[in-house]
């Protein structure tokens, strides 16, 4: 969310700097994903953890968090209340996914552009004004974190009706889409037309207008479940659902009101306001906490006083009381996060700050217990590749099987029902590779799990280009030892610790080139590979290899396989050609004999 | 010619899922498994994660087709509840700690640090007075011990997971870069009683990380996709 530091600086007038901010957002309420400097203003874009969700998608909410976080003080400013004159709005909650409707008449606004400071607060979030009272709703949502909505009274037959949708029932939206709504869906609705989508989107036929004369005002709160479910089926995301699926307060509803309200008296300042009507049919109750300090001090491992919990939960600005170390915190309405001591903990450890708990390595008892299908797994994979077999790690996806998943993002919509298929793959693509391996055939091994419709397995497969061999883990382990996990982990292990470098490979084609050479008996074939790697360039990309030798008349032929390679270009014949030349003259030179 | 018999080579992720084991269980961990294609009880449910949350938002799900309430896991944290529910049935009781790595499964486009599979080493201990402490403390050891020389740090961030509580992003230190590189917490009390462990008298931390993840950083791999590709070319550790 994009989050203005201009406009939080509002309610914290003693904020740090900018830079400062962003440091204080990452280790204390959640990530910077940017920070961009806009004219005067820097607009950080925070991403507001879930769980805060309910009060931190509004610069208040993310105000007061950093208040409490910093130790400063938060201006909480609201406007006058305006008091109304009678009304005849009526409003009836027919559904229990509404738990609370707030609607006023106002009448004789005018709708005009708004006055700049409410188009500079909206461009700095990244909203386009569109008239004075769309820009309102929308300032009034950044602001508070509640959405509200307006109608054009006119356009409204009888009594505001909240309910669910008859199944087939049908509405357009602001936005020009045709929605077919099912009985889960809920809407409001008049006494002859859908309104709107709750907490969704508005509906086309009550749409403000540049003619509009006489508005209602809606500040509402819906069950975030309902919301979410409808607006995942009719596929519309909109800024009002991401709050109302996350679980607004009711509470906030009142203040919502009361600054929509001074925002049109502001900017119509000829419009009549009348008396709100307020159907509040699912009341939050006051929720209180209780909480030790040894519980908190326990949680994150260090020792905490019980000033330095009092310091946080006045920075926090929590009202509670004490008795000694235990604690009761009355939690303000629009924390729905903070409900076990757990919740505590977090919120003293956050603004503590967790670089304050040192790290400690806890005392435990070594466990002699194996996990067996473990054990299993790395006694396979050690046999086999003390036998001489490779190891991959191909995909479990595939494009035939008995299972299938939904929704892939890929065409292989299986799992796979067999290693053998992705172990023969590999096979192929490494023979070609051959040379590039340093191996003398390619043999090639997975542990792996694949998945019948009974249910799945692990398998193990192994196997060269003449023969694969594919079993059941159990079925391979059948007369294994089950020593210790240690004694086999050890042995995996007992290579040199040197880091290596991960090496690159080239796309390009490589060529090969055998060549035997007649050399003195006792000549040490060391020789010889200094003469192919001296002459050889940066193009001969692996280790020469000795593929053949054998003695006669006091001579002896080794032949070695060498391998050239580009990591930019495929490479020609001739460029090879020169190169074997080279080492052909420089072999003669040393009076051997190239056969 | 006669040659000596000649070794396979180990692919990396491979070497990378057997040092971390080793370390662990120098720690004291023990290895814990559980199956890939899960139910949603231990995926979910268990978790904390309640149905139609928007946490459910944060794991792009394979679902299963014609079987309802399954999914290809998310992650290997259905391990722990799998481990904890036996543990609780057999009689057991904590202290334990346990690691459980596995392949787990996102339905995501794939790029060079996306993959649909991937491996997770999760690990979970339990006590009586496991803490945030011991969090910072076995993670920071593991770090050390598996980088080898390198200097290595741990920071904790605020973060969110429905199972734990509080939970964090635990950033690593490497030279002079940090990296995000893991999501840890300590366990929801609720997680804990979904498995019959009173959670009154015992608490604990878990983590998640993700080896492919490991692995690039220790090789520097620059690609996730080279992983899965049954290439030998790979295999050069």
């Amino acid at each position: 969310m994009l989050i203005s530091y201009k406009w939080l600086k509002s309610y914290v007038p003693d904020l740090p700097s900018p830079e400062k901010l962003a440091d204080i957002f990452n280790f204390h309420i959640c990530e910077v994903e940017e920070v961009k400097n806009v004219g005067e203003d820097t607009i950080f874009d925070i991403k507001i953890l879930p769980d805060r969700a309910h009060d931190l998608l509004s610069h208040r909410g993310v105000a007061r968090d950093l208040a409490g976080i910093l130790g400063l003080k938060y201006n909480d400013i609201n406007y006058p209340k305006i008091e109304g004159e009678k009304t005849n709005l009526e409003i009836k909650i027919e559904t229990e996914n509404c738990r609370r409707y707030i609607g006023r008449i106002v009448q004789n606004v005018k709708v005009e552009q708004s006055p700049n400071w409410v188009k500079e607060h909206l461009a700095s979030v990244g909203q386009r004004s569109i008239n004075n009272l769309v820009d309102a709703t929308n300032i009034v949502m950044f602001d508070r974190g509640n959405p509200t909505h307006i109608f054009d009274l006119e356009k409204v037959h009888g009594k505001i009706i909240i309910r669910q949708a008859h199944k087939g029932e049908k509405m357009m939206t602001l936005d020009n889409k045709e929605v077919e709504l099912r009985d889960s869906d809920m809407v409001i609705a008049d006494e002859k037309n859908i309104l709107a989508l709750a907490g969704i989107k508005g509906g086309k036929i009550a749409e403000v207008d540049e003619n509009t004369k006489n508005i209602i005002i809606e500040v509402a709160n819906f069950n975030p479940t309902s919301v979410r479910r409808t607006a995942r089926a009719i596929n519309i995301y909109t800024d009002a659902v991401k709050r109302f699926e996350n679980d607004l307060s009711p509470l906030m509803a009142d203040s919502s009101m009361n600054d929509m309200s001074a925002l049109i008296k502001e900017m119509c300042p000829e419009a009549i306001f009348e008396e709100m009507i307020d159907q509040y049919r699912e009341k939050q109750e006051q929720k209180k906490l209780s909480f030790s300090i040894e519980k908190i001090s326990k949680i994150l491992g260090m020792n905490l006083s019980i000033s330095e919990v009092k310091k946080v939960l006045d920075n926090f600005d929590f009202e509670y009381k004490n008795n000694e170390n235990n604690f009761e915190v009355v939690i303000p309405f629009a924390r729905l996060d903070l409900n076990i001591e757990e919740d505590m903990a977090e919120e003293i450890g956050r603004a503590i700050g967790y670089d304050k708990i040192n790290a400690e390595l806890p005392k435990i008892k070594k466990v002699v217990r194996v996990d067996e299908t473990f054990y299993k797994i790395l006694w396979t994979r050690n046999k086999l590749l003390e036998d001489g077999y490779s190891e991959v790690m191909n995909y479990a996806f595939c494009d035939k099987g008995e299972v299938e998943v939904l929704a892939s993002a890929s065409d292989k919509k299986f799992l796979r029902t067999n290693l053998k298929n992705g172990i023969e793959e590999s096979i192929k693509l490494n023979q070609l590779n051959l040379p590039l391996l340093g191996a003398d055939e390619v043999k090639i091994f997975e542990v792996g799990t694949v998945f019948h419709k009974h249910g799945e397995v692990i398998h193990v497969c192994y196997g060269d280009k003449k023969n694969i061999t594919e079993v059941t883990l159990d079925e391979f382990c059948r007369d294994i030892p089950m020593t210790e996990l240690d004694a086999l982990l050890e042995k995996l292990n007992s290579k040199d610790q040197e880091l290596k470098i991960f090496e690159s490979w080239s796309v390009y084609p490589f060529i090969t080139r055998d060549i035997a050479v007649w050399v003195p008996e006792g000549t040490k074939p060391e020789k010889l590979v200094q003469v192919y790697k001296d002459f050889g360039t940066e193009l001969l990309i692996k280790e020469p290899r000795l593929f053949d030798s054998f003695t006669k008349d006091k001579k002896t032929s080794f032949a070695y396989r060498l391998v050239f390679q580009a990591i930019d270009r495929t490479l020609t014949d001739d460029e090879i050609n020169q190169i074997m030349s080279k080492i052909t003259q420089k072999i003669v030179s040393l009076g051997w004999q190239v056969r | 010619m006669e040659e000596e018999k000649q070794k396979g080579k180990e692919h990396p992720l491979g070497i990378v899922i057997n040092d971390a084991v080793k370390i662990f269980s120098d720690l004291g961990f023990e290895v814990a498994t559980g199956p890939e294609l899960e139910d949603e009880w231990h995926n979910f449910d268990a978790l904390n994660v309640p149905a139609d949350h928007p946490a459910r938002d944060m794991q792009d799900t394979f679902w299963i087709k014609n079987k309802p309430g399954y999914v290809l896991r998310t992650h290997t944290s259905p391990v722990q509840i799998r481990f904890m529910e036996n543990l609780v049935k057999s009689g057991g009781k904590p202290p334990f700690a346990i690691i459980a790595p596995g392949k787990v499964f996102r339905n995501e486009a794939t790029d060079a640090g996306h993959e649909m599979q991937f491996y997770q080493l999760e690990g979970l201990m339990i006590g009586e007075d496991i803490s945030v402490a011991n969090l910072k403390g076995i993670l920071f050891e593991f770090f050390k011990r598996f980088f080898g020389e390198e200097k290595v740090g741990i920071r904790l961030r605020p973060s969110f997971f429905p199972f734990v509580e509080p939970g964090f992003e635990v950033d690593l230190k490497k030279g002079d870069k940090w990296f995000e590189l893991l999501g840890a917490g300590m366990v929801h009390p609720k997680v804990l009683e979904n498995c019959g462990i009173d959670s009154k008298k015992y608490q604990g931390f878990a983590f998640g990380v993700g080896l492919d993840r490991l692995m690039m950083m220790k090789y520097k791999v620059p690609d996730i996709r080279l992983v899965y590709q049954g290439d030998l070319r790979l295999n050069q550790f």
